[in-house]
C-alpha cells in the first residue's frame, strides 16, 4: 500500500475519533468554543488529507461539514441537536469509508450517493442560518481579527497614544437602490487608520450582480464616537462602532494571517530555497501557459471547434496560473521592517563616532515586498545612510552657524505605489557641493565627458553615481573612499529598481529608490517598432493613445501634443532605438503614455501587440551594461523580447 | 459615462457612478488579464470598487484622488 495512503488511514482514524468526541461533548455543552475549535481542526485536516487521494465524496462531505462548523465557530449558528446529529452522521460515514479503504483501497460503490446526501443535509442547516448582514455579530470577534490584521496601524496608534474606534459597516444588499454609496460615506470618516473589506457571499464572477452590495467594510479610526455617529447617521442601522482599545485586547502574535473562518493560526516554517524552487516552477508555468496560447492561436485555422475548446481550457489554465502566481508571490512577501529595524542602532553608532547629533526617523516599514528585495535593500541603504550621516549632516556648530537646529535629521521612508515600492532617504544636511564634485570628477578623470556636460546642479549631483568619484578630502572609516554610490546604483538595478538623487545646496539631499514589489513576473505591453517586438513594463504604462497627426505640434527639435490639458512630449521609439523610421502614413499615430519619476512622455510605436506576462531575466555578462534595456524574456513562440528601461530611455 | 475601453484597457474617468458598474462588469467578464486605468478617476462608487475587488484586474495608477489611492487601491490587490 502507498505510504501516503497508509499515513492517511492512521491519521484519519484519529481525527474521526477526535471529531466525534468533540461533537458528543458539544451536545452536552453547545457553547464550548474549545470543542468547536477542536472539531473544526479535525474536520479541516481530514478534508485536506482526503483531497490528496481521489476520495471526492469524502472531501465534499467534509467540506460541507467544515463550512457548517465554521458557522458555529463564527456564532452564526448554534450547535443544537439536529446540527450535531448531522455532523456526527458525516463523521461516522467517513469513519466507515476509511475502514473500507483500508480493506480494498477504494471507497464503497455507494459512496458518491451517500456523500451527496450528507452534503445536502449539512448545507441545509447553513441555508437556514441568519444572514450575517441581518444581524451584526453581537460578539466582538471581528474586532479582534481586524486588530490582528492591522497590527501595524494599531501599534502606530498605540505608540502615539491615540484612541481607536473599530467600525463595522454592513451595507444592506440593496443599498445601491436606496442611493447609498458606502465608500462615499467612508470617505467622510475622519482620521482613518485602516480600511478592510470582506465579501458577504463568495464572489460569483460568472453570475455577478453588479447592483447587489456584497461587501462588509471594517475600519479603524482615531476619531471620537460622536464624530463617527455623525458621519454614519443615515445608515446607523448598518453600523457597529466599538472602542477598539477596550474590546480588542492585544492582538495575538500568530494571528496575522488568520481569517475568521480559516484554519486556525498554525504556521509553518519553510526553508526559503524551497519557496524559491516553487517560485521558479510558477514562473516557468507562466511561460508555458503563454506558449500554449500561441498554439491555440495556430489551431484556429486547422480546426475552429477544437480551437474554441482549447481556448476555453486555456482561459481556465490562465486563471489558475494567475492564482498560483499570486499565492507564491504572497509566500515571499515580507514587510520592510526586517531590514529597516537594523538601522536605528547603526545610525546611533555612526553618529556617535562622527560626533554628530542626529535624529533618525523611519516611516512605512510595514510596506511589504518580495524577500529578495527586502534583503537586497540592506547594503545600498547602509551606504546611503552612512553618506547622509558623514557627508550630509553637518556638525552641530556648523548647523547653528547657518541657522539650522543643531540636531540633524535623516529620514528613511517607504511607501507603496501600484506594484512598486519607493524607498527614500533624505537628510537636512548641507546638500552636495556641486562645484567640488565636478572638480573631483575632472581631476580624478572619471566621467570627464559627463562632468563637462553637467550644466545643472542636478545633473552634476548625478555624478555621485559615477564609479570612483569622491569629494571627501580624507578617507574616513565611515565613507569617502569613492566607492559607494555607484555600488548603490548597481545593487538597486540588480533588484530591478532605479535610483534618483536630488540635492539642494544648504538644504539637504534626497535619494529615491524605486523598486518592484515582486521579482517573479513582469506584465509587459508588447509593441512593434521597425519590424521588431519590444516589451514595455506595464507598471510604467499610464495609457495607450491614438493621436491625430494634426494634434502633434513641433517644439524645438522635438514634438508634443496635448492630452487632457497636459502637454506630453512625444518621442519616436524607433529613433530612440536607432531602428528604421517609418513614414507616418495614417491619420493618426499610436503612442504609449509612460510615467517615470515625475514626468509623462508618450512613446510612438508602429503597433500595439498585446499585454502579456513574462519571466524577465536581467541582462548578463557583456550585455549587462547596455543602456535602455531592462532585460529579456522568452515569448511563447520562442522569440526573445527585449524589455525596455523607459526611465533610462527618456532621461 | 465614465468607463471607456481602448486597447484592452478600461479607463475610469472622473467620478464613477453606480451605472458605470454594468459596462465595467461586461469588460471584466470578457476575458482574463484585464487592466483598469485609474489615472484619471475621481471618486469610485462602491459598486465599481466591489467589481475591482472581486475580479482583481491589473490596476494602473496612481489614482489622483487621495482617498481612492490610499484606501481603496490596496483593497483591489489584497488577496
Amino acid at each position: 500500500m502507498d505510504e501516503l495512503l497508509e499515513q492517511f488511514l492512521i491519521e484519519g482514524k484519529e481525527l474521526t475519533q477526535q471529531a466525534s468526541d468533540d461533537l458528543m461533548a458539544l451536545e452536552r455543552e453547545p457553547n464550548s468554543a474549545a470543542r468547536i475549535d477542536s472539531a473544526f481542526r479535525a474536520i479541516h485536516t481530514l478534508k485536506g488529507s482526503a483531497a490528496l487521494f481521489e476520495f471526492a465524496p469524502m472531501t465534499e462531505a467534509l467540506h460541507a461539514a467544515e463550512d457548517l462548523i465554521g458557522a458555529l465557530r463564527a456564532k452564526r449558528l448554534r450547535a443544537d441537536r439536529p446540527i450535531v446529529t448531522t455532523l456526527l452522521d458525516c463523521v461516522v460515514s467517513t469513519e466507515a469509508w476509511i475502514e473500507h479503504v483500508e480493506r480494498v483501497e477504494r471507497l464503497p460503490d455507494d459512496a458518491a450517493m451517500r456523500g451527496l446526501s450528507l452534503r445536502r443535509a449539512l448545507l441545509a442547516h447553513l441555508a437556514l442560518e441568519d444572514r450575517p448582514s441581518a444581524t451584526p455579530p453581537s460578539d466582538l470577534d471581528w474586532v479582534k481579527s481586524l486588530l490582528a490584521r492591522e497590527q501595524h496601524a494599531v501599534s502606530l496608534a498605540r505608540s502615539a497614544q491615540r484612541m481607536m474606534n473599530a467600525i463595522r459597516y454592513v451595507p444592506n444588499a440593496d443599498c445601491f437602490f436606496q442611493g447609498d454609496d458606502p465608500f462615499a460615506i467612508m470617505r467622510l470618516v475622519p482620521e482613518l487608520l485602516a480600511v478592510r473589506v470582506c465579501e458577504r457571499e463568495p464572489w460569483a464572477t460568472e453570475r455577478f450582480d453588479p447592483y447587489q452590495c456584497n461587501i462588509v467594510i471594517e475600519a479603524l479610526s482615531a476619531a471620537p464616537l460622536d464624530e463617527l455617529q455623525r458621519v454614519f447617521r443615515f445608515v446607523s442601522d448598518q453600523i457597529t462602532v466599538v472602542d477598539a482599545d477596550l474590546h480588542g485586547g492585544a492582538p495575538a502574535e500568530n494571528s496575522l494571517t488568520e481569517t475568521p473562518t480559516g484554519s486556525g493560526s498554525r504556521s509553518l516554517r519553510v526553508d526559503t530555497s524551497k519557496i524559491d524552487a516553487l517560485a521558479d516552477v510558477a514562473g516557468e508555468l507562466i511561460v508555458a501557459k503563454n506558449a500554449l496560447a500561441h498554439l491555440v492561436a495556430r489551431t484556429k485555422d486547422l480546426d475552429p471547434a477544437l480551437a474554441r475548446a482549447m481556448a476555453a481550457n486555456h482561459a481556465e489554465f490562465d486563471r489558475l496560473v494567475g492564482t498560483m502566481r499570486r499565492a507564491v508571490t504572497r509566500l515571499r512577501t515580507v514587510p520592510l521592517a526586517g531590514t529597516f529595524r537594523r538601522f536605528p542602532r547603526l545610525v546611533r553608532d555612526i553618529a556617535d563616532k562622527l560626533g554628530k547629533d542626529v535624529a533618525f526617523v523611519i516611516e512605512g516599514q510595514e510596506v511589504e515586498a518580495d524577500k529578495t528585495i527586502v534583503d537586497g535593500l540592506y547594503e545600498p541603504l547602509l551606504h546611503v545612510i552612512r553618506n547622509a550621516l558623514d557627508h550630509g549632516i553637518e556638525t552641530a556648530e556648523k548647523r547653528q552657524a547657518v541657522g539650522k537646529p543643531p540636531t540633524g535629521r535623516v529620514t528613511l521612508r517607504a511607501r507603496r505605489e501600484i506594484e512598486r515600492i519607493v524607498v527614500t532617504v533624505s537628510d537636512d544636511g548641507g546638500g552636495i557641493d556641486t562645484v567640488a564634485l565636478r572638480k573631483a570628477a575632472e581631476t580624478q578623470g572619471v566621467a570627464a565627458e559627463a562632468a563637462s556636460d553637467a550644466q545643472h546642479d542636478t545633473a552634476t549631483a548625478a555624478l555621485v553615481f559615477a564609479p570612483g568619484v569622491s569629494t571627501s578630502e580624507s578617507v574616513t572609516d565611515i565613507s569617502g573612499r569613492g566607492v559607494g554610490m555607484d555600488v548603490v546604483r548597481t545593487a538597486i538595478e540588480l533588484l530591478g529598481g532605479r535610483v534618483d538623487l536630488s540635492s539642494e545646496a544648504g538644504a539637504g539631499t534626497t535619494i529615491v529608490m524605486s523598486l518592484p514589489q515582486s521579482v517573479l513576473v513582469t506584465s509587459v505591453m508588447t509593441v512593434r517598432v521597425g519590424g521588431e517586438l519590444y516589451g514595455i513594463p506595464l507598471d510604467v504604462v499610464a495609457e495607450t493613445v491614438r493621436v491625430a497627426l494634426d494634434r502633434i505640434k513641433p517644439i524645438r527639435s522635438g514634438e508634443a501634443f496635448v492630452l487632457r490639458d497636459r502637454t506630453i512630449p512625444l518621442v519616436r521609439l524607433s529613433s530612440a532605438l536607432s531602428a528604421p523610421i517609418r513614414e507616418r502614413t495614417g491619420a493618426d499615430i499610436k503612442a504609449l503614455v509612460v510615467s517615470s519619476v515625475n514626468q509623462r512622455v508618450a512613446l510612438e510605436v508602429d503597433a500595439f501587440v498585446e499585454r502579456t506576462d513574462v519571466l524577465m531575466r536581467p541582462m548578463t555578462g557583456l550585455l549587462s551594461g547596455m543602456p535602455g534595456i531592462l532585460g529579456t524574456a522568452v515569448l511563447g513562440d520562442g522569440h526573445v523580447l527585449l524589455i525596455l528601461d523607459v526611465a533610462e530611455m527618456i532621461a | 459615462m465614465s468607463v471607456t475601453l481602448e486597447h484592452e484597457i478600461a479607463y475610469l474617468i472622473g467620478d464613477c457612478r453606480v451605472e458605470d458598474a454594468e459596462p465595467l462588469l461586461a469588460y471584466l467578464q470578457s476575458g482574463t488579464e484585464r487592466a483598469v486605468d485609474l489615472t484619471a478617476a475621481g471618486h469610485l462608487h462602491t459598486a465599481v470598487v466591489q467589481l475591482l475587488i472581486a475580479f482583481k484586474p491589473h490596476v494602473i495608477g496612481p489614482a489622483p484622488d487621495a482617498f481612492v489611492q490610499r484606501w481603496l487601491v490596496p483593497l483591489m490587490s489584497a488577496a
